[in-house]
């Protein structure tokens, strides 16, 4: 009985959810339309005049390249920095959790990085190290920093009596640690993850910007303004922001899938 | 050499005999200037198979005892041997089950169980094996394969204790194993174990807060001072197990501990 009635109770609040999720959305668009009509469309387009330079995008391309080269090439810029990034934070994040002297001794050095934006480190890295790299170096910095910090802060979340409970069965430290503290730690790196993908996804247009080679969305956006096709500048920013939403969710689905299986919800 | 001896590395303990000597142990904490004793002068000689309670007033030490005596905290003074073998640091041959279970999650009921004999570096064929028959001891067959999160408190338990023995420890150290669970279910972990201990001939050191589990457990229960703990008596119980809660002489032995503990209460 119980069951059933919250069972109604779910569905009723999924259904009022998405009735809000669409009610938010059509605002969102009457309001910008409203403000387009009122000032000048070079500046802000209509919707309508979005959807069809974004129809005509994804159709012809842009410059006789097609609009599916420049997302893989914003997408594979992107997956080398999360790469990146996720193979030097992993272990790193993991020692610097574990060894207490190393982490006082790296503390500094990161807190004088991290709040460095990672856009500013855009130009430095293009035209200091090469067009080529530059540009995942910046997507390294965006994602490898919340990623580190949320990995180090979940080896020193372990339960103790999990380590104390290794330790009786005969665990020395190295079993502590892959037996214990590297799996309970994952599903914190998969929030580090989750920030990261966010953080980084706003770093790829910056990162492409300044870079002659990479010929990727934001490559589009620079061009697009400078050409003064402000319909198709904004179709961009719509397909930057879908895609954006696919790998948060993507991640925020793992997140919630791995934490689950592991018993760590 | 008979079936009674045991030995571990190449010292022999003859059943009976002291099997684990605990000796002046003591523990202090200090803090800046302040010096705060908690466990004074702790003497303790324990029989192979031997069912030791340790009761005494809330807050008193019972735990830190028995961390000293797992290796995982170091004692300011004072020696633990084991068979003649002094101990220092954790180690295998000292199983311990936690109030709180301290189960990995992310590992299966089997898997749980298997982690000492991981650690052990057992093959993976045996210790599946090996780990099957402690579960079968401690009833959680069916679950196997069970995640840790899809079982009660009391099986989560039984999970801790079928841990513990499958490293066939020489003594297993229980911190108030049954403190996390409710009325009903402690008596029947209590009987539960109580059935083990016929099975296996465990030595068990046991902290609790519960007198009348103490009674229906323990060889000896000893009854420790407020802090700065002291042994202020040990108990012996000779009868058999399993016993009878609602006879007189089980009553009558609660009812005198219960009234020893009053008089080390902190609060008066």
């Amino acid at each position: 009985m119980n069951f059933k009635y919250d069972n109604n109770n779910k569905y009723h609040r999924l259904g009022k959810n998405i009735l809000v999720v669409l009610a938010s959305l059509i605002i969102f668009v009457e309001l910008w339309w409203f403000i387009a009509e009122l000032i000048d469309s070079r500046v802000l387009p209509t919707p309508p005049e979005t959807f069809a330079a974004l129809k005509d995008f994804l159709a012809n391309g842009y410059l006789n390249i097609s609009a599916w080269d420049y997302i893989s090439s914003s997408l594979v810029l992107f997956l080398k920095g999360f790469l990146l990034a996720f193979v030097v934070a992993v272990p790193l994040g993991l020692v610097l959790g574990f060894s207490k002297t190393l982490n006082t001794f790296v503390t500094p050095i990161v807190e004088v990085l991290r709040p460095i934006a990672p856009m500013a480190w855009a130009p430095i890295f293009i035209y200091g190290i090469s067009y080529g790299t530059g540009p995942i170096l910046v997507v390294f910095i965006g994602i490898f920093f919340p990623l580190l910090t949320n990995i180090i802060f979940g080896v020193k979340k372990i339960d103790p009596t999990l380590v104390d409970a290794a330790r009786t069965l005969g665990a020395n430290k190295m079993q502590v640690f892959t037996k214990v503290m590297a799996p309970s730690s994952i599903p914190y790196v998969m929030n580090g993850i989750k920030v990261g993908l966010g953080v980084g996804w706003m770093c790829i247009v910056a990162a492409e910007m300044y870079s002659p080679v990479a010929i990727g969305v934001g490559y589009c956006i620079s061009n697009m303004c400078m050409s003064g096709l402000w319909d198709s500048t904004f179709a961009i920013l719509i397909i930057i922001a879908i895609l954006g939403i696919l790998t948060t969710s993507l991640s925020e689905y793992l997140q919630k899938y791995i934490s689950k299986r592991m018993g760590v919800e | 050499m008979d079936e009674n001896t045991t030995c571990t590395g190449n010292e022999c303990v003859q059943e009976g005999e002291s099997f684990i000597r605990i000796d002046n142990l003591s523990k202090t904490y200090q803090k800046d200037e302040k010096v705060t004793v908690a466990i004074e002068d702790f003497d303790l000689d324990i029989k192979k198979g031997e069912l030791i309670s340790i009761v005494g007033p809330s807050g008193c030490g019972k735990t830190t005892i028995l961390r000293m005596i797992a290796g995982l905290l170091e004692p300011t003074s004072g020696s633990i041997s084991i068979a003649g073998r002094p101990c220092s640091g954790p180690g295998p041959d000292r199983g311990m089950v936690f109030q709180d279970f301290a189960l990995l999650p992310w590992r299966s009921v089997r898997r749980n169980v298997e982690l000492g004999l991981e650690i052990a570096g057992m093959p993976k064929e045996e210790r599946k094996a090996r780990a099957e028959k402690y579960l079968e001891i401690v009833g959680l067959q069916d679950f196997a394969d069970s995640s840790i999160n899809e079982l009660s408190g009391g099986m989560k338990q039984r999970v801790g204790i079928a841990r513990a023995l499958v490293n066939n420890p020489d003594v297993i150290l229980m911190d108030e194993p049954f403190g996390a669970l409710d009325a009903q279910t402690r008596n029947i972990m209590q009987a539960g174990l109580v059935r083990i201990l016929e099975k296996t001939d465990q030595t068990i050191i046991f902290i609790t807060h519960s007198v009348d589990e103490a009674v229906f457990l323990s060889d000896r229960i000893v009854i420790l001072t407020k802090r700065p703990a002291k042994i202020k008596e040990i108990v012996e119980i000779p009868w058999p197990r399993p016993r009878d809660r609602a006879s007189p002489e089980f009553t009558a032995l609660r009812k005198r501990i219960l009234e020893e503990l009053e008089k080390e209460n902190v609060l008066q």
